[in-house]
């Protein structure tokens, strides 16, 4: 019996964030569940996906996070309550359906929940989708703790069928990532009915057309149902206050922030000069709540991650109700007390309050650091993100690179989103040379393959993931078939999701509740848009650097080399090793004129370490997969491999 | 001489454009790759010295220790190089009919080295189109295929390299200049690596002006002729100002301007317009398609082309004084314009 | 086992390692064995990208009363445990302090840097050293190795480390605490091998030099 489907009321267990999250929608009787895999949000759906005939549910790894929102709101229509995951950059992929879903509302309880990664521990950007919320005139919720990461998610539903709007509730890596001790609530009896009613007055909320026109009308009630949120957030429980009547500086923060300001506190003894307002209503603020705190003293200070959202709104709201709260002095972001870029921690708050309140304050005391810093920097090796031993992509990058190079006319290769996003790194020999947005690659190449006319002669490469593929590369893809764009793509297809965890995807066989799908072929898509297509594998180096010669002679139009071969840590991989690795150190000519060391200096594979002793490679039997790839680029044939019975 | 490795070679070489794709650096070791005329670096190799550096031709040659070496005698610098007779030559019967550039004597003597055993192996330069390819030829019969001049720079001693890398010895060498320039330095194993073997057994020079960019040639002739039926090229002797094409279905002529403009940069410093440090040296002979000039420069050059004649591989003929004129006048001009050059490019 | 106090309220503890080593894991099992006893436990985790090879830790609250951010602040660590010898050092300069105590495993693993030559891994000499004169008491045992021999799989290690651990009587942690919280997710013959592991960590700590610093 999977944990948060327990039925045990009361029951207290140690849960992650993104957990504690299912957990809360499953109390809340979710119906429908919908994401695409992203850091770190994908246990939310993982975990909802273990237990759909349980619970009866339906849970889905869409195409791309616009789809995504999209088949959640179909429950939604049809009086069921559902949910949508994303990450932050998935927030901006669905925001064209919000915006329209904003405007016309919804039936069945819609949460959406983006979590965040503040910092980029799993991204290339920390942005911030709380403006979202304001932006697109919906309300927004934010858990502080554990607790409130499952008491809130189910809030959530009661609150968007209250107003029949989508609400957002926001998590961050720190509380989806973390965990917590959470108290168990009940689990309904459910029996999910769906009915799309749409034959009423076109526009009665209840059975009329959805849509977000008449703008104007549908807008106005927009504002209404906001109006409607702030009444209720004026009494929420999850807004909380705690410290002296009259502090000294209030604090007004929300999410994980909460955590980090309330340690921070308590580890400069200031309980009693600081008060913290804990703010799980974030928009729209809530003015006689937020009027009432900032009455109380002078001095506030607002505590949150990247943008200055919530500092900008209180600051907006204090400015409307300066004649009664009076004039306040605000420090934040925009003066410099806490930084604006990153995640912050305990530490960094505690600086701005002891800055503030005039304290002193030693995180590590000083003649230790005097010791352990110099230690740590001078000889504690960095460690390079790297391709796991067996990845695929390196080899695949390693052929890439070969005959990029031996073609000699400045060819470069454009990148994606995913485990390979690393080959901008020495582990994937720094081979590719822009990086933005999932489908970005080939959108950006489709573009550089027009340049010829304005004197142009790189050959132009874009790579992408399966995954990738399907999210946001086809129209890409498309785009550059129909105008005969010179550009050769490749497909990464090692058969998953890997970066996020292996979830599965439109070119598998099975969905996210393990049930049968209708797998889509690649290179069929790309065969019948008109791209001249080849898949071999990127272990055979041969096959393969004469299929991506090949191509790069052909002129013009799109053309798609798939690299077919799995990832090390599918589930087919993971614990089977095919060949037996070993390093004749006889004929290894180490670091000598004729390889200088080729396989650990340049190919970097995990599995291979330098023996400085004895001036030989050597295999790490540890960490080694037995792929096999290493044999084929020893240019003495020094690295054998032996098949595995 | 100054040593140097593959960051030093790139920069020096690679960078200035004075590559001439002769392929001494290539197929030595993982980092320097030729594919289709043109030398590219795949990786970075962080080694201070290395015999890539050491056998290019354009990183400095020691012309005193090359003399020494294989001539025994001291550097002169005389514009055909040291030699001990020149006389004219061409394939005798014994080769049977062949698509010769001029006289067939390089394919007689290449032939005749396979089939008596002097060799085991012989690296030449064929060619798909105007595509180089250096190719490593074991059988007797497979000379002829290799036959006629390839004007395209080939980097022939990448093949050399992979020979001897997996263990073959014996072998025979037909090159330009720089290829055998690149060569002779290479057998004297410059960087001291332990458990080196001389693997070349008889080395053949041809003639050199310049050479072309294999690439820039292939874009030349795109529009105008099918490459896959060409027979032959040649440039004709002035004042004719073209470079002509023989195919299956005609001749293509190409005005020589525009084929000066697709000569590597590389070209306008060579010295060595004979192939000076090889056994012996072949070209054509002015006035006479179907015979060649044979410079006979060492001992072995000397048996090679004595056995040659003897078994019917080889006729010779007299070296009239006024083609030595001709021969001399043409290398001593090529030497002087390209210290000239160098001159320059030092300023 | 009942709920005794702690030393420290919260006790902070690191488990630090590199990703892919089983980090995560091994914090959720000692979390479990905390919390089934009634402790408040709040874990902090690196997921995602620095699995891929990079440096990675676990931050674990424990408290009787209360609840506690996922990071811990800097200087306040009370116990660090180091699947990976250097990585212990790393997060000493950050969290450690004069009384902070190590468990170290000794068994490196090198970094595509110093595989490639480009940087330097220290000596396990060096590294102890070091250790020890960072914290007040230290342990080293060789979990991989002995995991790796004995149980055919690095993982073992972690459990190995885990029962090391709970034998430093630094926290109120027992075999029953970890065959319950086990036994939730694994099959009873995965139960066996994991309890053989914890119970020979707990040996191998009894066994190896605890040094003490001045």
């Amino acid at each position: 019996m999977n944990l948060i489907a327990k039925q045990e009321k009361d029951g207290r267990y140690l849960l992650m964030g993104n957990e504690a999250i299912a957990r809360g929608a499953l109390e809340a009787g979710v119906a429908v569940a919908a994401g695409y895999p992203g850091t770190p949000s994908s246990e939310i759906i993982e975990n909802l996906a273990r237990v759909t005939t349980e619970r009866d549910l339906y849970v889905e790894w869409s195409t791309n996070e616009k789809v995504a929102m999209e088949v959640a709101a179909a429950g939604s229509f049809a009086e069921l309550r559902s949910l949508c995951i994303l990450k932050q950059n998935g927030v901006n992929v669905a925001s064209d359906f919000f915006l329209h879903l904003a405007g016309s509302g919804t039936r069945g309880g819609m949460v959406i929940i983006p979590c965040e990664d503040p910092g980029a521990l799993s991204s290339i950007n920390e942005g911030d989708s709380r403006h979202f919320s304001r932006m697109l005139e919906v309300p927004l919720i934010e858990p502080g703790n554990f607790q409130e990461a499952k008491d809130m998610t189910k809030w959530a539903f009661e609150l968007s069928e209250t107003l029949r709007c989508p609400v957002m509730l926001r998590s961050v890596t720190r509380l989806s990532h973390a965990s917590g001790n959470v108290v168990f609530g009940e689990l309904p009896v459910t029996h999910h009915k769906a009915r799309f009613q749409h034959d009423g007055f076109i526009l009665d909320p209840d059975t009329g057309m959805i849509s977000s026109a008449p703008v104007a009308y549908r807008h106005g009630l927009q504002q209404e149902k906001l109006q409607k949120a702030i009444e209720l957030f004026e009494t929420s429980p999850f807004n909380t206050y705690t410290g002296p009547e009259n502090p000294e500086l209030l604090v007004i923060t929300s999410s994980a922030c909460n955590l980090y300001t309330k340690e921070a506190i308590q580890l400069l003894d200031v309980g009693d000069r600081v008060g913290l307002l804990k703010l799980g209503t974030t928009w729209p603020l809530p003015p006689k709540l937020l009027g009432k705190y900032l009455a109380t003293t002078d001095k506030i200070l607002i505590v949150e991650e990247v943008i200055p959202f919530l500092e900008e709104n209180v600051k907006i709201l204090a400015a409307e109700t300066a004649e009664t709260i009076g004039i306040k002095k605000f420090y934040g972001k925009r003066d410099g007390s806490i930084p604006s870029v990153n995640e912050l921690n305990p530490d960094l708050v505690i600086t701005a309050l002891a800055n503030i309140l005039e304290l002193n304050y030693e995180g590590v005391a000083a003649a230790y650091t005097e010791k352990a810093l110099p230690l740590a920097f001078l000889n504690a090796p960095v460690r390079d993100l790297t391709f796991c031993p067996g990845c695929p992509h390196r080899a695949s990058f390693w052929n890439i690179r070969t005959v990029l190079k031996k073609d000699n006319r400045e060819g470069f290769v454009c990148g994606d989103i995913g485990c390979y996003s690393l080959a901008m790194l020495p582990t994937g020999f720094s081979t590719t040379k822009t990086m933005h947005a999932m489908g970005s690659g080939t959108g950006i190449a489709s573009g550089f393959g027009q340049l010829a006319r304005f004197g142009m002669d790189q050959p132009v490469l874009s790579v992408c993931g399966d995954s990738t593929f399907f999210h946001a590369v086809m129209p890409a893809l498309v785009n550059a078939v129909h105008h005969k764009s010179d550009i050769t793509l490749i497909v990464l297809d090692n058969s998953g999701t890997a970066m996020t965890g292996f979830q599965p995807h439109p070119g598998l066989e099975v969905d996210a509740q393990g049930s049968e799908a209708l797998k889509l072929d690649i290179q069929a898509i790309c065969e019948s848009m008109g791209a001249t297509v080849q898949v071999t594998d990127p272990f055979d180096f041969k096959a393969t650097q004469n299929a991506l010669f090949e191509m790069l002679q052909i002129k013009s139009g799109v053309k798609v080399l798939v690299l077919k071969q799995s990832c090390a840590l599918s589930p087919e991989k993971k614990h089977t090793r095919r060949f037996e690795m070993s390093v004749d150190s006889a004929s290894c000519l180490g670091e000598d004129c004729g390889c200088n060391r080729l396989c650990t200096r340049i190919f970097r594979c995990p599995g291979l370490v330098w023996d400085k002793v004895n001036g030989i490679s050597k295999i790490d039997d540890a960490i080694c997969s037995g792929c096999g790839v290493c044999a084929s680029i020893c240019p003495v044939g020094a690295i054998e491999k032996r098949e595995v019975a | 001489m100054q040593m140097g490795g593959s960051k030093e070679l790139k920069e020096q070489v690679l960078d200035k454009d004075l590559c001439t794709v002769c392929g001494a650096c290539v197929d030595l070791c993982p980092y320097f790759k030729a594919y289709n005329g043109k030398v590219a670096q795949i990786f970075e190799c962080d080694l201070t010295q290395g015999r890539c550096f050491a056998h290019c031709p354009k990183t400095g040659v020691d012309f005193e220790q090359l003399a020494q070496n294989y001539f025994q005698q001291p550097y002169r610098g005389d514009a055909l190089g040291f030699y001990r007779r020149i006389t004219a030559a061409r394939a005798g019967e014994k080769l049977g009919s062949g698509q010769f550039q001029n006289g067939g004597t390089v394919s007689a003597l290449v032939t005749m080295a396979l089939e008596s055993g002097l060799i085991e192996g012989a690296v030449l330069t064929d060619s798909e189109g105007v595509k180089p390819v250096p190719r490593l030829v074991t059988q007797a019969g497979e000379v002829l295929d290799c036959a006629s001049t390839k004007y395209m720079a080939a980097p022939t001693i990448s093949c050399l390299n992979q020979a001897a890398g997996k263990g073959l010895r014996n072998l025979g060498v037909v090159g330009t200049a720089c290829q055998l320039t690149g060569v002779a330095q290479s057998r004297l194993n410059p960087t001291r690596k332990e458990g080196f073997e001389d693997p070349v057994a008889l080395t053949i020079g041809l003639f050199c002006t310049w050479s072309l960019d294999a690439r820039k040639f292939q874009d030349l002739l795109a529009d105008r002729v099918d490459t896959s039926t060409i027979t032959g090229m040649d440039v004709p002797p002035p004042p004719a100002e073209i470079f002509v094409i023989r195919t299956h279905n005609g001749t293509v002529e190409i005005p020589l301007p525009e084929i000066r403009a697709i000569v590597p940069k590389g070209c306008s410093v060579c010295p060595d317009m004979t192939a000076e440090w090889a056994d012996v040296s072949v070209g054509a002979l002015e006035g006479s398609s179907g015979w060649n000039t044979l410079i006979i420069r060492t001992e072995k050059g000397e048996q090679l082309v004595e056995k040659a004649v003897s078994e019917g591989y080889l006729i010779l003929d007299a070296f009239p004084d006024s083609s030595l004129e001709n021969l001399t006048l043409g290398a001593g001009n090529k030497k002087k314009r390209a210290q000239e050059k160098a001159d320059m490019e030092e300023e | 086992m009942e709920k005794q106090t702690i030393q420290s309220d919260p006790y902070n503890l690191i488990i630090t390692g590199v990703g892919g080593q089983g980090n995560v894991m091994a914090s959720r099992v000692l979390g479990n064995m905390l919390s089934n006893n009634g402790y408040t436990v709040t874990i902090g985790e690196t997921f995602g990208a620095s699995q891929r090879g990079g440096s990675v830790m676990s931050h674990l609250r424990i408290s009787l009363t209360d609840s506690y951010s996922p990071q811990i602040a800097k200087g306040r660590a009370h116990m660090v445990v180091a699947l990976e010898p250097i990585e212990a050092i790393r997060v000493l300069a950050q969290y450690g302090n004069e009384n902070v105590k190590v468990l170290c495993n000794t068994r490196p693993i090198h970094s595509v840097g110093v595989i490639s030559g480009e940087q330097k891994y220290p000596s396990q000499e060096e590294i102890q050293t070091w250790v020890n004169d960072l914290s007040s008491q230290a342990w080293f045992i060789n979990a991989t190795d002995e995991a790796m021999s004995q149980m055919k799989n690095p993982i073992f290690g972690n459990i190995m480390l885990l029962g090391a651990l709970a034998a430093t009587n630094e926290l109120p942690l027992s075999i029953d605490d970890f065959e319950a919280v086990i036994s939730e997710t694994m099959t009873p013959d995965k139960v066996q091998l994991n309890l053989a592991a914890y119970e020979k960590g707990g040996q191998m700590l009894t066994q190896a030099t605890a040094s003490v610093s001045g």
